[in-house]
């Protein structure tokens, strides 16, 4: 057994960072600005893997912790729903392991104005039904990714950019037209969560919801809700030499025990589990762990509301309980060791976040002599008491918990409440409750985890409409018009400090996600978004 | 006997009605309805997108309104659509059904045919060491949870013997001895509870008819003991065990979910869980319903099959 991070620098074949940028530079600035938008990479590290023999063909079993629901490609709510149809579609740009950008199904783009981008498509790529992609199956594409048609819905749309009209200029041209300066464009294709390309007409030729047409290295062959998505190898895919097996199998397993009996008995392949369930699974020879960053990161969350006059109200009481949680303690009891100190943009995330030392040594540090001190003059010393929600289910509880623990040492008396994720997700949304505990997941662009402490966001009108922080406010609106990410960077670094002084939202720690394989599943990687996105570029070595 | 059936599926009708409007409204009471959880992760969603959605969904009008649409589309055969993927609701029972109700039989008949005797031999030899074990086993076999009993089996077989059941599901009239394997763990799993409620009843109910006064007189007869129990006394034994067999049938099915989602066979319980979680209110109900109704129906052969066993209680 090991027990590895995933590899973080490009394999060999693959464009780094630096080197895309390079390239990008050839179709005109504005190509390197998109090619850094997305969130860019970790500092990719140069060390050199020796490429093994791949073997081909095989088939896979992966165990899924969610069902899909439905594969359909636009407007899909349910995370479940992407590892169902993640190897059937790409989108125009993809990221790789290090979420460096990359061209996809789009050969080159050209940044004309803020509002207006020219994108050129790759000659002779095919869909699954042998249709060739141009532009017409894009602007179809744009066209749902705007207006998501039932099983899908329009819940997804404030996740799209703010894309006015996609024009066709030729058979592989187009010109993509925004509303508005809006950054969020190549993060978003990049994620590829809903923004897939399918075939012109998809939606009048089969059920979307149960089985999909699109460009990727596998093709769907079926898909029962509840039970299995069946992939067959894309035999035209557009990498040469790829995928590398016959056939996947995604197997929904909800039962984490069912997912490790089956793991041990070598009925799948692999599948996802809590750390401490993978690390049982230590001493298995025919296993290996994976782990890696997830941007997945747990935070307290306070509403700040006109009309009421709660103790946190005042940004001192906030600052005291940041300074009064132990991180440390919370990753070594709650996460064994593997988690992360994290800001409001999780580490991991490209080069948006702060550093951990910058963390641990201010942000977020342990100081309850400072704590004490701030709850003193806000007139507090003899603390308050205050409800807490969370969510019933994986590591909330328990983290919760140690968060109750902690604030009592500064007299703060955390009555704790664990609800079901429907009742959480009813109360949460519309700022029904004093704290709770909650998570965040990834996100296509760095806007997407900021965007939530600006007046225009419809949740900070819900959470926290008192909040006033203008020089936070003033960062993040001109972040997402800002196209050049030079200078988004330091934009960036200024909105996060500047929430860090008054923090509405104090964040936790950061999970690390963990995989465990068969020792036959090659080349896998944890990806730090939530899908299954190595398995693109496994092979099985028998 | 005609007019003892109809008469009780003249209860079955507002029994059902009943059962529907409780199932309509429970899930509706319930704290955040299926737009909450599909905006849930999004922080950037208006009210007006949310109407939008609802309406998109067929959730707009008041409950009474909702309520009406519903029955009136059962009245017409149409269960609707699931919220979640737009796939007709009949077309997702028709597919979880067959597993569920394979998985019930089984367990079932694991239950009766291995219940009913280990009764019968526990009540004849009372207090003999066969006895005292089968007492224990059945104390044992109604405290363990059925889904404890899942787990374990499950990481059993996978530890000791390297095996787990296949995970896809093959069909019996496909293969049938692939589906046996399939089955018979989680069968197992949900069967002990009932078989241990059977032994239990049958023991006791044996040991009461043994000590009545034909029973006696066939003895005295010259009847031989084999004959005795098995033809006087295990008939009228096992009218009380054919009604905890009737209410089992309900209690395996719900209770089937659990066991359903370990071993990854996505039968009704499971698909029931996962759309209580996604409140997923056509499936929520048409499955509920159905299962009240499977209730019903068991109930009523269970009153049925009390006249066969007993004709007094038709004539009555």
């Amino acid at each position: 057994m090991s027990d590895k991070e995933t590899p973080d620098s490009p394999r060999q074949g693959e464009l780094s960072r630096r080197d895309l940028l390079v390239k990008a530079g050839a179709v005109g600035a504005g190509a390197i600005a998109a090619g850094s938008l997305a969130g860019g990479a970790k500092a990719a590290t140069k060390r050199s893997f020796a490429t093994p023999k791949i073997r081909r063909g095989g088939r896979l079993i992966w165990g899924l912790e969610g069902d899909p629901v439905h594969v359909a490609p636009f407007g899909a709510i349910p995370t479940s729903n992407m590892w169902g149809k993640e190897h059937t579609y790409d989108s125009l740009v993809e990221w790789d392991r290090n979420l460096n950008l990359k061209p996809a199904l789009a050969e080159k783009w050209q940044i004309v104005s803020k509002t207006e981008i020219l994108w050129t498509l790759k000659k002779g790529i095919k869909f699954h039904n042998g249709k060739e992609v141009t532009s017409d199956d894009v602007k179809y594409s744009v066209n749902l990714m705007l207006n998501p048609p039932l099983p899908g819905s329009v819940a997804t749309t404030p996740q799209i950019p703010a894309i006015a009209g996609i024009d066709v200029v030729s058979k592989y041209v187009f010109r993509m037209r925004l509303k508005q300066p809006d950054a969020r464009v190549f993060g978003v294709f990049a994620w590829g969560r809903y923004t897939p390309i399918v075939p012109e007409g998809l939606y009048d030729q089969i059920n979307v919801a149960r089985a999909g047409i699109g460009t990727g290295p596998y093709k769907m062959v079926g898909f029962n809700p509840n039970d299995r998505v069946e992939l067959l190898r894309n035999e035209n895919y557009w990498k040469p030499g790829q995928p590398y097996m016959d056939a996947i199998t995604l197997k929904t397993l909800t039962d984490e025990q069912s997912r490790v009996a089956a793991l041990r008995a070598g009925a799948i392949d692999g599948a996802t589990l809590s750390v401490d369930v993978a690390r049982s699974l230590a001493g298995d020879s025919n296993l290996v762990v994976l782990k890696g960053p997830n941007a997945g990161f747990r935070e307290l969350q306070m509403t700040i509301k006109p009309g009421e006059s709660k103790p946190w109200h005042d940004a001192r009481v906030r600052l005291a309980v940041n300074f009064a949680l132990n991180r440390k303690e919370m990753i070594d009891k709650v996460y064994s060791g593997d988690a992360k100190y994290t800001g409001h943009v999780p580490p991991g995330y490209g080069p948006w976040p702060l550093t951990d030392a910058e963390l641990k040594a201010k942000y977020v540090k342990f100081d309850l002599p400072a704590a004490k001190k701030l709850m003193a003059d806000a007139g507090l010393s003899k603390g308050f008491s205050v409800t807490m929600t969370t969510i019933a289910q994986q590591d909330y509880p328990l983290i919760s918990a140690v968060v109750q623990s902690q604030l009592k040492q500064i007299n703060i008396d955390v009555n704790l409440v664990a609800q079901e994720i429907g009742t959480f997700a009813a109360l949460n949304g519309p700022g029904k409750f004093d704290w709770d505990v909650t998570g965040r997941g990834m996100r296509g662009d760095v806007d997407g985890y900021m965007a939530e402490f600006h007046p225009a966001s419809s949740s900070f009108q819900f959470w926290y409409p008192q909040y006033k922080n203008i020089k936070a406010f003033r960062a993040i609106g001109n972040g997402r018009i800002q196209l050049d990410p030079a200078k988004r960077l330091p934009i960036y670094r200024t909105a996060q400090t500047a929430v860090f002084e008054t923090p509405p939202q104090i964040p936790l720690v950061a999970i690390t996600k963990f995989q465990v394989v068969r020792k036959r599943v090659q080349n896998m990687y944890v990806n730090f978004n939530d899908f299954n996105t190595g398995l693109r570029e496994v092979w099985l070595s028998e | 006997m005609g007019g003892y059936i109809l008469r009780r599926i003249g209860f079955a009708i507002p029994t059902l009605i009943g059962v529907s409007i409780g199932i309509f409204l429970m899930i509706r009471l319930l704290p955040g309805d299926i737009i909450d959880i599909m905006f849930s992760g999004d922080l950037t969603a208006s009210e007006e997108v949310k109407d939008q959605a609802r309406e998109q969904l067929g959730l707009s009008g008041s409950f009474p309104e909702q309520y009406w649409r519903w029955v009136s589309n059962i009245a017409h055969g149409e269960f609707g659509f699931s919220l979640r993927n737009q796939e007709p609701v009949s077309d997702i029972i028709f597919r979880a059904l067959p597993i569920t109700l394979e998985l019930t039989f089984l367990a079932l008949l694991i239950a009766v045919t291995v219940g009913v005797p280990l009764g019968v031999l526990s009540a004849v030899k009372r207090d003999s060491a066969h006895d005292y074990v089968s007492r224990v086993a059945g104390l044992v076999g109604v405290s363990i949870p059925s889904f404890w009993l899942a787990t374990l089996l499950l990481l059993f077989t996978s530890r000791v013997f390297g095996w787990v059941p296949p995970l896809n599901y093959v069909s019996p009239f496909e293969d049938p001895l692939a589906n046996l394997s399939q089955f018979i763990l989680p069968a197992i799993a949900i069967s002990l509870f009932t078989m241990a409620i059977v032994m239990r009843m049958v023991r006791a109910t044996m040991l009461e008819v043994l000590g009545q006064d034909y029973v006696r007189t066939a003895r005295a007869k010259g009847v031989d003991r084999r004959t005795v129990v098995s033809k006087h006394a295990l008939r009228n034994a096992l009218i009380p065990v054919v009604t905890v067999v009737g209410f089992e049938v309900g209690v395996l099915i719900g209770g089937a979910a659990i066991v359903e989602i370990i071993f990854g066979l996505p039968g009704v319980g499971y698909t029931l869980l996962q759309a209580v979680f996604n409140r997923d209110y056509p499936v929520i109900q048409a499955i509920t319903l159905m299962i009240a109704f499977t209730f019903i129906f068991v109930n009523l052969l269970v009153d049925i099959l009390y006249g066969v066993l007993d004709p007094r209680i038709s004539q009555a």
